[in-house]
């Protein structure tokens, strides 16, 4: 206090010097904090308040009456949020398992040195450069029974051809899958290459001289190096996902029926098309806790085996 | 030396064949675009007269350019208003690191990671009561909050792979603040800044999550657009095809000039 009320009379040198030295000791924080703070309170802060709107009654508007865990419990029992995260758990599994496979299969492919890789990279990249919502449309069309793929093969005189995925509830889920998975791949495949183009050659040869056979190298030299490639492309396959809502909404509509319904669509329904905005935030929260369950407990192994390894 | 040839040509041909099937949905609504709504719907076929009709229809029938014009606005909007924040930010965070750098960084883009349905009702909330829900701003507002992580970790990698011996050398010379800034900041990380740029655009055009719960008709992006012209009128693929093509050109074109970044970008500066 004492220096503040001095700091009106003016004393030459320190004084002028010491708000702009403050200034220089502070600014790196000060240029930081809007990035961080803005962030945190956008997604931790907000998801607080969601929480605690899941602890409410709260239908079309907000409203703060609390009824503890009363929308959990009706939310167990509702059969179509199973069938939502049952489908998440399905089409997650299966869109993060293929895209590995294929991406890791492409990788290999264009490291043998094929001509015009760089074009054959873009295009294998560019479904990834396209939104959700185009993808869906694009996929809406091909596997329609009457106009796409099923029409084409039959065209060609396959008459008995059948490929009605997209209508079949039971199969409709998966139609979600190749949509997906055609998306990501490509970029899967980036991710690899540029993984194998950073492994040592040496390693390779001395298996080579060894006698060890193609595939044997990649399964058992280079594989285990790209362990942080692998961790990387799952987490960002992960993060997608869980995200998924556009392509959803494109290609079925979680439809027929509620057959595709995601998480988020479920969110989505029950909170603008239903007024249950407290059912909604707490199937908002039980996503988000799954999200955690899976997320901690792997970064934390990955992270500790790479402090160690 | 035959084996190893013919080898290779396989391998050139499956990797050829793979790129047709990975291609082939994009070429066929590009082409289902000149195609008349009969045609479109007739039995699959290559050879057809292409027809502008179903363009024209989108363009004079329909608000696209209004839709079109939304997307440029919400993209280098966000964009611009996401490196405002973020340059300073990823500067500070490269060269001049604290002991905390590291842990602010995963603590940004750990936001990342979560699903975007857990912060929508507060949104949707507030966006109501502010007037900003369907309004371009608002959007701008959001899509600047959802690319801000991956903004400043991109622009962080690329920074810090920058000489900074150069700095101290033009510090040594006496260069200013607005010097050091002007010639020696500026050249080197303008091709950062800009493929960074580059992907928050492309993010920020192909979003539909945001676009979809927080607009209606006024601020509705393309891909709000496209969604809501696949559902009622599911019947018109001809236009849809149309208009998917309008809408995606844009980042095809972006895509083929900046093959490079676009790489990088997409997988998060894990490939340079």
């Amino acid at each position: 206090m004492s220096s503040t009320s001095t700091a009106g009379a003016p004393r030459h040198g320190a004084l002028r010097r010491t708000p702009s030295g403050l200034l220089q000791d502070w600014l790196p924080r000060i240029v930081v904090a809007p990035s961080l703070v803005v962030s945190l309170v956008f997604v931790y802060g907000f998801m607080l308040w969601t929480f605690v709107l899941s602890l409410t009654n709260s239908r079309m508007l907000p409203s703060y009456d609390f009824i503890g865990f009363a929308q959990y419990a009706r939310l167990m029992e509702n059969e179509r949020w199973w069938v939502a995260s049952t489908n998440l758990v399905v089409f997650g599994g299966l869109f993060v398992a293929l895209c590995l496979f294929l991406g890791v299969v492409l990788a290999i492919l264009l490291d043998q040195r094929i001509r015009q890789e760089g074009a054959l990279r873009t295009i294998y990249l560019y479904p990834m450069a396209l939104s959700f919502i185009v993808t869906g449309v694009v996929w809406k069309w091909l596997l329609n029974p009457s106009l796409g793929i099923e029409a084409m093969v039959q065209g060609w005189g396959f008459e008995t051809f059948s490929f009605d995925w997209l209508v079949d509830p039971n199969m409709a889920i998966y139609t979600l899958v190749i949509a997906a998975v055609w998306q990501a791949s490509g970029f899967v495949m980036a991710l690899f290459l540029a993984g194998l183009r950073g492994v040592d050659d040496s390693i390779l040869k001395a298996a080579q001289l060894d006698g060890a056979s193609l595939p044997r190298i990649y399964w058992r030299v280079v594989m285990p190096c790209l362990r942080p490639v692998l961790f990387s492309a799952v987490m960002i396959l992960a993060h997608i996902a869980i995200k998924s809502f556009d392509l959803v909404m494109a290609l079925t509509g979680g439809g027929p029926g509620y057959a595709t319904d995601l998480p988020a669509t479920f969110m989505y329904t029950h909170t603008f098309s239903r007024a249950q905005i407290g059912l909604g935030s707490a199937s908002a929260m039980l996503m988000l806790g799954g999200v955690l369950a899976i997320l901690i407990p792997y970064l934390y192994c990955e992270l500790r085996g790479r402090k160690h390894g | 030396m035959t084996m190893l040839a013919s080898k290779r040509l396989w391998l050139a041909v499956l990797a050829w064949g793979i790129t047709l099937v990975m291609f082939f949905p994009i070429f066929w609504m590009f082409l289902t675009g000149f195609k008349t709504e009969a045609a479109a719907v007739a039995t699959p076929s290559l050879f057809f007269s292409p027809t502008l009709e179903s363009y024209m229809a989108v363009l004079e029938r329909t608000d696209y350019l209004k839709f079109a014009i939304n997307s440029v606005i919400m993209a280098f909007g966000s964009t611009a208003l996401a490196l405002l924040i973020a340059v300073p930010c990823a500067y500070s965070m490269a060269f001049l690191p604290t002991p905390r750098t590291k842990g602010t960084l995963l603590w940004m883009l750990s936001t990342k990671m979560l699903p975007p349905v857990g912060v929508l009702m507060p949104i949707y909330l507030i966006f109501r009561d502010t007037g900003l829900l369907d309004s371009q701003l608002g959007l701008v507002i959001v899509y600047t909050l959802m690319n801000l992580p991956i903004v400043v970790w991109m622009l962080y990698t690329f920074f810090k792979d920058l000489p900074k011996d150069i700095l101290e050398a033009g510090r040594m010379d006496g260069a200013g603040t607005s010097q050091e800034i002007i010639y020696l900041l500026l050249p080197l990380t303008l091709p950062g800044i800009a493929s960074t740029g580059l992907l928050a655009i492309i993010l920020s055009w192909n979003e539909a999550f945001w676009s979809l719960n927080l607009t209606s008709y006024d601020a509705a992006p393309l891909t709000a657009f496209i969604a809501s012209f696949s559902s009622p009128e599911g019947l018109f693929w001809a236009k849809l095809s149309a208009a998917s093509t309008m809408a995606i050109a844009p980042i095809l074109v972006f895509g083929w000039l900046s093959q490079k970044q676009l790489v990088r970008g997409l997988t998060f500066g894990a490939v340079k």
